[in-house]
C-alpha cells in the first residue's frame, strides 16, 4: 500500500463524518455501536481480501477448488446453525451439495460459457464461484429448511404414502417438492426486484471494473442464470445426500437432533 | 361372529381360507424397547378381521409392523406365505392400502401446497447476507367428510390391490359415516380382499368376521 492510498483511504473515511455527525445530534449511544459494526466490516473485508491475495499469489487451480471446499463447509456449518437446521446430520450433505453445485455450473460457465483462455485462474475462479456459492447457499438454506419442515409437520403423509405402496422416493416427493417450491418463488422473488429500486451491486461492480455496458449486461446476465442454476443443483444434491441422514434404514424419520 | 381370545403363543383358529396374513409370535421391539410380545394373529381372504384391545395393548404396533415399519425381533410375520423382512415389506406393501389413525393430518395429501410468495432479499442474488427461512404452518385438520372423501378415495386408487390395513378408521367419523365406511371395508372383504382393522370401537367389532383381542 502506497503513502498515495492512504491518504485516499482516509479521504474515503472522512465520509464517515456524516453518520457520525448525525449519531451525535440524534442518538449518541449508537455511536459506539456504529464504530463497533464499521471496523468488524472492514477487518472483515481486510480478511477476505487477504484470502483472494493468497490464493491469486498461489495460483494453482488445486488450491482454488481446496478454497472453494472449505468456503463451503463454512458456509453450511454458518448457514445451518443461524437457521436451525440440524447441523449435526445436514451439515455435511449441504457442503457437499453447494460444492458439487457450485463447482460444475462453475467450471461450465468458464469452460464453456465465457469461454476463458486460463478458466482455473483463480482472478476468475474466485469471485464466480464465490458469487454462485452465495447465493446457492442461500436457497439451498431455505429450500432444505422448508423440506425438514414439511417432513416433520407432515410426517403422517409420507407414512400414508409408504403404507400404501410408494416406493421411499415417490413418499417424499410431496416434500421435496415443497423444497423447490421455496426456492423458485424466492428466486422469481430476487429476480423481479432485480434492478427495481436501484442498480444491481454485480453489474455496478463490472462497470467499475472497466467494462462496456453490454459487457457488463451480458455477463451479469449469465452470472444470474448460473447462479440460479447452481442453487437449484445445490438443492438437489444436498437433498439426495441428506436422505440417509434423515430417515433410519426402516423408512422411519429419524428424531431430530 | 366369532371372538377368540389372543393369548400368548396360541393362534385363533377359523373356518379355512387362504392365511394371507401371519403373525406368529411375534415380538416387536425398537431400540431394546419390546413394543409388543408375543403376538399371533391369522387374516385370511375375503374377511374382516379386526384387531381389538386396550390403549397400549399393540394393535398400532402389529399393523406397522405388517407394512415393514417396526422390525420383528422374535416369532415370525408372514403375508401370503412369504416371510416378512424389511426387503420384502416394499413389495408386500405394493398390494396393500393402508389408511392411517390420524387421517385427520392429511390435508395436504388432499389439498397440496401452493406455491406460495416471498419477498426479495435485500441484495437479491448478489446477496452475501445469511438466509432468512420462514415457518410452515401446520395444516387445519381434516373434518369428518374429508376424512372419509380421503378413506374413499384412497380405497378406491387400490381396488386392484390385495389388502386392507385401517388403523381407527372411524375414530374421527360420525355414526352415519362410520357406517358408510364400514359397508365399504365390507365390500373390499367381499371383494375377496383382507382386510385388517385395528379398532377399540364396537361398532367396527360388530362388523368384523372374525375378532382377534390382544392382551
Amino acid at each position: 500500500m502506497t503513502t498515495t492510498m492512504i491518504v485516499h483511504v482516509i479521504l474515503g473515511l472522512l465520509l464517515l463524518g456524516f453518520p457520525i455527525g448525525m449519531l451525535y445530534v440524534f442518538e449518541r449511544k449508537m455511536l459506539s455501536r456504529f464504530g463497533v459494526a464499521v471496523v468488524r466490516m472492514s477487518v472483515q473485508l481486510l480478511a477476505a481480501c487477504l484470502m483472494v491475495w493468497v490464493l491469486y499469489r498461489l495460483d494453482r487451480w488445486w488450491v482454488s477448488v481446496a478454497w472453494l471446499l472449505a468456503a463451503s463447509l463454512y458456509s453450511a456449518i454458518v448457514a445451518s446453525w443461524k437457521t436451525g437446521l440440524q447441523p449435526r446430520r445436514l451439515c455435511l450433505p449441504l457442503a457437499a451439495g453447494l460444492f458439487a453445485g457450485t463447482l460444475l455450473v462453475g467450471l461450465y460457465l468458464l469452460y464453456a460459457v465465457l469461454p476463458l483462455a486460463r478458466a482455473m485462474n483463480p482472478h476468475w475462479f474466485v469471485p464466480l464461484t464465490a458469487l454462485l456459492l452465495g447465493h446457492a447457499m442461500t436457497m439451498a438454506v431455505k429450500g432444505i429448511h422448508a423440506y425438514c419442515q414439511a417432513l416433520r409437520t407432515d410426517e403422517q403423509q409420507y407414512e400414508f404414502l409408504r403404507g400404501n405402496g410408494y416406493k421411499h422416493l415417490e413418499a417424499v416427493r410431496p416434500f421435496v417438492r415443497q423444497a423447490f417450491l421455496a426456492l423458485a418463488v424466492n428466486t422469481i422473488a430476487n429476480l423481479q426486484a432485480m434492478a427495481f429500486y436501484s442498480m444491481p451491486l454485480l453489474l455496478c461492480g463490472i462497470l467499475l471494473g472497466g467494462a462496456a455496458p453490454i459487457n457488463a449486461f451480458v455477463v451479469t446476465l449469465l452470472l444470474v442464470v448460473g447462479a440460479v442454476a447452481a442453487s437449484v443443483l445445490s438443492l438437489a444434491v444436498s437433498l439426495w445426500l441428506a436422505d440417509r441422514q434423515l430417515f433410519d434404514s426402516y423408512g422411519k424419520l429419524r428424531q431430530k437432533g | 361372529m366369532r371372538i377368540k381370545v389372543l393369548e400368548s403363543g396360541k393362534i385363533a383358529n377359523f373356518a379355512e381360507k387362504i392365511e394371507m396374513l401371519e403373525f406368529k409370535d411375534a415380538t416387536i421391539a425398537v431400540g431394546g424397547r419390546v413394543l409388543a410380545r408375543r403376538l399371533s394373529l391369522i387374516a385370511r381372504d375375503g374377511e374382516l378381521t379386526c384387531v381389538t384391545g386396550p390403549e397400549g395393548s399393540g394393535k398400532t404396533v402389529l399393523l406397522r409392523t405388517l407394512m415393514g415399519f417396526l422390525p420383528v425381533e422374535e416369532g415370525f410375520v408372514s403375508v401370503d406365505g412369504e416371510l416378512l423382512t424389511q426387503r420384502s415389506s416394499r413389495a408386500f406393501r405394493t398390494q396393500m392400502v393402508y389408511l392411517p389413525q390420524q387421517m385427520q393430518l392429511l390435508r395436504r395429501q388432499l389439498e397440496p401446497v401452493e406455491a406460495g410468495r416471498a419477498v426479495a432479499d435485500e441484495y437479491g442474488v448478489w446477496n452475501m447476507t445469511a438466509p432468512r427461512v420462514t415457518t410452515l404452518e401446520p395444516a387445519a385438520v381434516l373434518g369428518p367428510e374429508e376424512i372419509f372423501r380421503l378413506a374413499e378415495q384412497t380405497l378406491k386408487a387400490g381396488s386392484g390391490k390385495r389388502i386392507v390395513i385401517a388403523d381407527e378408521p372411524c375414530a374421527m367419523l360420525s355414526p352415519e359415516l362410520t357406517a358408510r365406511l364400514l359397508e365399504l371395508l365390507r365390500g373390499e372383504a367381499r371383494a375377496g380382499k383382507t382386510v385388517l382393522v385395528a379398532s377399540r370401537r364396537q361398532e367396527v367389532i360388530d362388523q368384523a368376521d372374525q375378532v382377534a383381542r390382544l392382551q
